[in-house]
């Protein structure tokens, strides 16, 4: 492969970073060179974080350059928003419809966008599909699945180069036992939405 | 394979997905690690928490030390003492330990002794972003920069090396997107360690009286000519590609480099510095002297630039070095691909990409919607109880300096508790200093590890000086923002095994504090209650505030299987006062429009919020399984 590069992006202590190494580990364990980016220490606690993936021949550093990525991956639509100037014009953003409010927010200091602002401004930069990615964790077992069943939408919709069984595999790998079976759950509830959405609304 | 296994059984030959900083810390067992000392602290940390996870199948000592200056001694003396040794800490670490590193360097080691400096570039978790590669001009210490976590892990081994051919320390300096960076890294084979330790006495080499001083500064510097050879010659000094156009990079600015080439579509000689002090002079002199124009890329300091530019004068080249005094590249911050391909792109007169313009127009509407998130204190967090006593006690009316921890985090709203703060410790010596000019109640924090790291100077200062200082010890029995390191106060130690538990009051006592109290600042009234005797009190009064950290505390609960109950609003009874919302602001608090409510996935159930409720209108819920 030559590049692919993924945006992963949320709030600190709900799961990306973990995420985003299942990604980086499925992509190794395909004989890729991969790079991936993480944040860690103070911008953890609750503040706004992003993990970079980057995949192939070409890559070296670990930052994605301006409108380089692929994929913008988010639960929370703000987080998709402060990080949209990465995405490519030919990318997809997949938004998890599941709002976190700052701090500043809950305080009356700062305005939080409504849906349809965050969509129309998303969609000036790439093609966007949301879902309630929070309810389909729920059912799976846990709210911090989330992420899983946005790894499961790029798959369901075929938009990364790396095999469905790689990625369970790496799942395997990467999480303690006790969480794996829910988080496959997460996953193949992800794939399946994503799959049906397509043909309902026509896309692809 | 979890990372324990990976660092002492990972194969030869075979690639791990690695953080650089889990590179690092295999590249060191691979050498025949003997002895490691650390404090913790972002974006170091995971070297020395690798080595601690591992420490139970490794062949190696390793211990948290109480701050940097001492894991310095600590390494420095095994290596004087023949054992290899790394001694790993965050850039602003080095400050603290530099007056043990200047000196060590005056008198060399025996066993290979590394040096891990982690600088962080755009102040991702630290309170500057200074270069630490002055240091090693400073200290005339030879420095290796890796640019990704392969490197990182090769170079640690090379580091060691270097250090015993020498016998000097090296130092390692790497940044946080080096640190965080986590990449396929084929391991090499783990070298069994010397295990011949022994100190030979010489006190004439290594009791820096001044006549000995004296004696080994020309030594030093004849140390520094024997690296210049080797920097030479060292294939970490290389170059890449070819052209009329001469890029000099070191470090994670390589990699930008390259994709700006690509980019731009430029054909260049690129001078990747592996090796960056002693610097290669001849070959970077050479290299200048071939080309048409030179760029230096490099983050913050233009240590590169100001070196090949008085190489240049020394031998007369005239070509054109490009870099930060011209303007191409900031000094501050870290770079992004981007910044480098536009630098690079204007000091050669070449357009940017045409994409960046639009993105950008897009791009600053779009972000002038989106609500700022800094980070905050988790939900149940008991620091932010503790400020909220601190707030109430003092009637906001205070001077609240802080120091290094997650409690800095009440800076933000709704607290907004931090006044002044410089470095680890200064919490204590700036409340002294506040004291003696102004006639207010000054109520500085301080965190259990920073207490223990160098807080303790600054309070026998307080007693010794009689400074009337309230010292608040937010003590939640581990060193939280780094990742959750043990420290004296907890009494783990780094090879896993209890150690002597430390007692925070028993050292102010000890130390001559006559108010000393202890509080649980999950007692909201009781605590206030001791926050305002302690500011009542005429002389410095040490108030501890006792509580796990909530991660910790929730983490403890799932393993032990212990229900966690969350706190719930009874809507009819919350009048929409906004008091649990405007002065606590807990992260496990939402606002309905009309009234309060409580995210039960968040809630760590510590109840603070149900004693402010001035309607009795939040209480205990169900018990919450919890992922």
């Amino acid at each position: 492969m030559k590049e692919y590069n993924i945006m992963f992006t949320g709030v600190g202590g709900t799961g990306v970073l973990t995420a985003a190494r299942i990604l980086a580990s499925a992509a190794l364990a395909e004989g890729e060179n991969v790079r991936m980016g993480e944040i860690h220490g103070m911008a953890q606690r609750g503040g706004a974080v992003n993990c970079t993936i980057r995949i192939g021949k070409s890559v070296h550093g670990p930052i994605i350059p301006t409108g380089k990525a692929n994929l913008l991956l988010s639960v929370e639509p703000v987080e998709a928003l402060r990080n949209v100037d990465r995405i490519m014009p030919s990318g997809t953003i997949i938004v998890g419809e599941y709002r976190i409010t700052p701090t500043g927010v809950l305080l009356g200091r700062d305005k939080y966008p409504s849906d349809e602002a965050i969509l129309q401004d998303l969609a000036k930069f790439a093609k966007v599909i949301t879902f309630d990615a929070a309810k389909l964790a729920q059912e799976a077992g846990g709210i911090l699945t989330m992420n899983t069943v946005l790894i499961g939408a790029i798959i369901g919709l075929n938009l990364i180069p790396i095999k469905e069984e790689t990625v369970i595999a790496a799942i395997k790998e990467i999480l303690p036992e006790r969480y794996q079976a829910m988080n496959i759950s997460a996953f193949e509830k992800g794939k399946k939405i994503q799959k049906r959405r397509l043909q309902s609304s026509g896309l692809g | 394979m979890d990372i324990a296994e990976v660092l002492t059984k990972g194969a030869a030959g075979k690639q791990y997905l690695l953080l650089g900083n889990e590179a690092i810390a295999r590249g060191a067992i691979e050498a025949g690690l003997e002895l490691a000392a650390t404090y913790p602290g972002t974006p170091s940390s995971e070297i020395g928490d690798s080595l601690f996870r591992a420490v139970k199948q490794g062949n190696y000592f390793f211990e948290y030390c109480t701050n940097e200056k001492v894991a310095m001694e600590v390494a420095g003396a095994a290596a004087v003492a023949n054992a290899r040794s790394l001694v790993i800490m965050k850039h602003v670490g080095l400050n603290v330990a530099s007056d043990a590193f200047m000196t060590l360097n005056y008198i060399g080691v025996r066993a290979g002794l590394v040096i891990v400096s982690a600088d962080d570039p755009g102040c991702w978790s630290s309170q500057n972003e200074q270069d630490n590669r002055l240091y090693a001009m400073l200290g005339d210490t030879t420095m290796l920069e890796p640019a990704d976590p392969q490197e990182a892990k090769d170079m640690t081994v090379a580091a060691f090396d270097l250090s015993e051919e020498l016998e000097q320390p090296v130092l390692l300096r790497v940044t946080t997107r080096v640190s965080h960076t986590r990449s396929g890294v084929e391991l090499g084979e783990i070298r069994p360690p010397r295990n011949n330790p022994n100190f030979e006495r010489d006190p004439f080499r290594f009791v820096t009286v001044p006549t000995v001083a004296r004696k080994r500064h020309p030594i030093l510097l004849e140390k520094v000519k024997q690296a210049t050879e080797i920097s030479e010659k060292t294939p970490w000094n290389k170059i890449v590609g070819k052209g009329e156009l001469g890029i000099i990079t070191s470090g994670v600015s390589f990699n930008y480099v390259m994709e700006a080439l690509e980019t731009l579509q430029l054909k260049a000689a690129v001078f990747k510095i592996g090796m960056s002090y002693p610097l290669p002079k001849k070959k970077i002199q050479k290299f200048m002297a071939s080309k048409e124009k030179v760029i230096v890329v490099e983050e913050l300091k233009p240590y590169l630039e100001n070196h090949a530019r008085a190489f240049a004068q020394e031998k007369e080249i005239m070509v054109p070095i490009l870099g930060k005094s011209q303007g191409y590249f900031s000094e501050i911050g870290e770079f992004t691909p981007r910044t480098v391909i536009e630098g690079v792109a204007k000091a050669l007169g070449k357009a940017i990409p045409p994409e960046y313009v639009d993105v950008d127009n897009k791009i600053s509407e779009t972000l002038a919607t989106a609500p700022p998130r800094p980070p905050i204190l988790c939900a149940g967090c008991p620091h932010r109880a503790t400020f909220y006593e601190i707030a109430t006690a003092t009637g906001r009316k205070g001077i609240y300096p802080t120091d290094i921890g997650c409690y800095t985090l009440v800076i933000q709203p709704p607290l907004e508790m931090a006044d002044l703060l410089l470095c680890m410790g200064s919490s204590i010596g700036t409340s002294c200093g506040l004291t003696a000019v102004l006639d207010k109640p000054i109520v500085g924090a301080i965190g259990d590890s920073t207490f223990f790291h160098s807080g303790i100077p600054g309070l026998v200062n307080a007693v010794y000086n009689q400074h009337p200082v309230k010292i608040i010890v937010v003590d939640n029995h581990t060193t939280a923002m780094t990742g959750h390191q043990p420290h004296p106060g907890t009494g783990m130690t780094g090879m896993g095994v209890p150690g002597k538990q430390i007692s925070i009051e028993a050292v102010a006592r000890g130390v001559g504090v006559d108010y000393v109290k202890v509080i649980d600042p999950l007692q909201v009234k009781e605590s206030i209650r001791a926050m305002r005797e302690a500011l009542a009190y005429d002389g410095p009064a040490v108030v501890i505030s006792r509580s796990p950290c909530a991660l910790l505390e929730s983490a403890r609960k799932r393993s032990a299987n212990e229900p966690i109950i969350p706190y719930e609003v009874d809507p009819e009874k919350c009048q929409g006062c906004r008091v649990c919302t405007d002065k606590l602001g807990c992260a496990a608090a939402i606002w309905t429009g009309e009234h309060a409510a409580i995210e039960a996935d968040l809630c760590s159930g510590c109840g603070v919020c149900a004693q402010i409720c001035p309607y009795k209108a939040i209480h205990e819920g169900e018990a919450n399984e919890r992922v």
